[in-house]
């Protein structure tokens, strides 16, 4: 029995590693193909349509109140947003959370400034394949996409710097 | 003596002349004649290659053109194809925000208006918000607009239309204006010939 347990991990243990690679293809499918165009509420109440922000670098950051590493990388995407912003970068935080209360309260309590979408339906989650947190979709100013990083460790604000202002300088 | 060895070196030298002359000239010839062919060959090559690109692309443009075509008609087919617009003429009484359609009881469209798209369809855009296939019959349609109403209240209003699906494409508009006298918006769906 121990050693069919131990067999078992050990399975699980080899196996992770395809199931994560597996999960991370998944998004990073997307990078060289036209970002799929969605709309969603934002946080204000206006109406944000993806496609209307062609010409800009876009960042897509999709987010959830029980994300950890969310919590840690979204300050730092603000001081990116409002480092930029005016030089034509715009970042959306797609939040997925079932109740958007929450949502705005987690946005409002870390000082937010970049606006926040609400996809209580999960429907543009699943358009970008998102199956972990946080996603971070950078799109060019022709929609396509053009980098995407799984999951957020420290560190990781330097690698979207360095991306966003080669966009940029295109 | 001298005159004799002046004429044979003049002779010698003649011969000489003689035998190098034509040589050169074949020499130079095939050079020539290349040097005068190349350019004109190659320049016929690239123009035919110019050319087969040229309508290479045609061709391509023309097939993804058609292939559009085909795909609508197949996905779409003329006879079965009913479209829905949404046009509006209003500017106190509503802002639109967004547009909910059901086909007998079923939702087909969900559409969330962005101040962009609610600026072109003040400024007399019409918008298809919806086409797709029915049955030749009876279908009732049920069109939920929400937005902000006189004094930025939350507003919500629904219109019903039974309609009569027959052979031949059918197109309705779903129409958003201003009622002056009640000082409220008024939604209407009418049928276009």
């Amino acid at each position: 029995m121990r050693r069919m347990r131990i067999a078992l991990l050990g399975v699980l243990l080899a196996a992770m590693p395809g199931l994560f690679a597996a999960s991370s293809l998944a998004s990073s499918g997307l990078a060289g193909q036209p970002a799929p165009d969605f709309v969603l509420k934002s946080a204000r109440g206006t109406n944000l349509r993806l496609s209307e922000y062609r010409g800009n670098v876009v960042m897509i950051n999709f987010w959830a109140t029980w994300c950890g590493p969310c919590r840690q990388e979204m300050p730092l995407l603000n001081d990116l947003y409002s480092r930029y912003g005016r030089v034509g970068f715009s970042l959306l935080g797609v939040n997925i959370d079932d109740d958007s209360r929450r949502a705005m309260d987690m946005a409002e309590e870390l000082g937010v400034t970049f606006p926040v979408l609400f996809d209580e339906r999960k429907e543009v989650s699943r358009l970008y394949q998102v199956e972990a947190m946080p996603v971070t979709v950078l799109v060019d100013r022709t929609g396509k996409v053009r980098h995407v990083h799984l999951g957020y460790k420290p560190g990781y604000e330097e690698k979207y710097l360095t991306e966003i202002r080669a966009l940029l300088r295109e | 003596m001298s005159i004799k060895r002046n004429f044979s070196r003049a002779g010698l030298c003649a011969l000489f002349m003689c035998s190098f002359g034509p040589a050169s000239a074949q020499q130079l010839g095939p050079a020539a004649a290349a040097a005068s062919a190349g350019p004109g060959d190659s320049s016929g090559e690239f123009r035919s290659l110019d050319q087969d690109v040229q309508s290479l692309k045609d061709e391509v443009l023309s097939l993804n053109r058609d292939l559009f075509l085909l795909e609508e008609e197949l996905l779409f087919p003329a006879n079965s194809q009913v479209a829905f617009y949404i046009s509006m003429d209003v500017g106190e009484y509503f802002e639109l925000d967004s547009v909910n359609l059901k086909i007998d009881g079923k939702e087909v469209a969900n559409y969330l208006y962005t101040e962009r798209e609610l600026g072109a369809l003040l400024r007399g855009g019409v918008h298809r918000v919806h086409m797709g296939n029915l049955k030749v019959g009876e279908h009732e349609l049920v069109a939920v607009f929400t937005g902000h109403g006189p004094n930025v209240r939350e507003y919500r209003r629904g219109a019903t239309m039974n309609f009569s699906k027959g052979i031949g494409a059918k197109y309705l508009e779903l129409e958003i204006t201003d009622r002056i006298s009640k000082q409220q918006p008024e939604f209407a769906i009418k049928e276009w010939e």
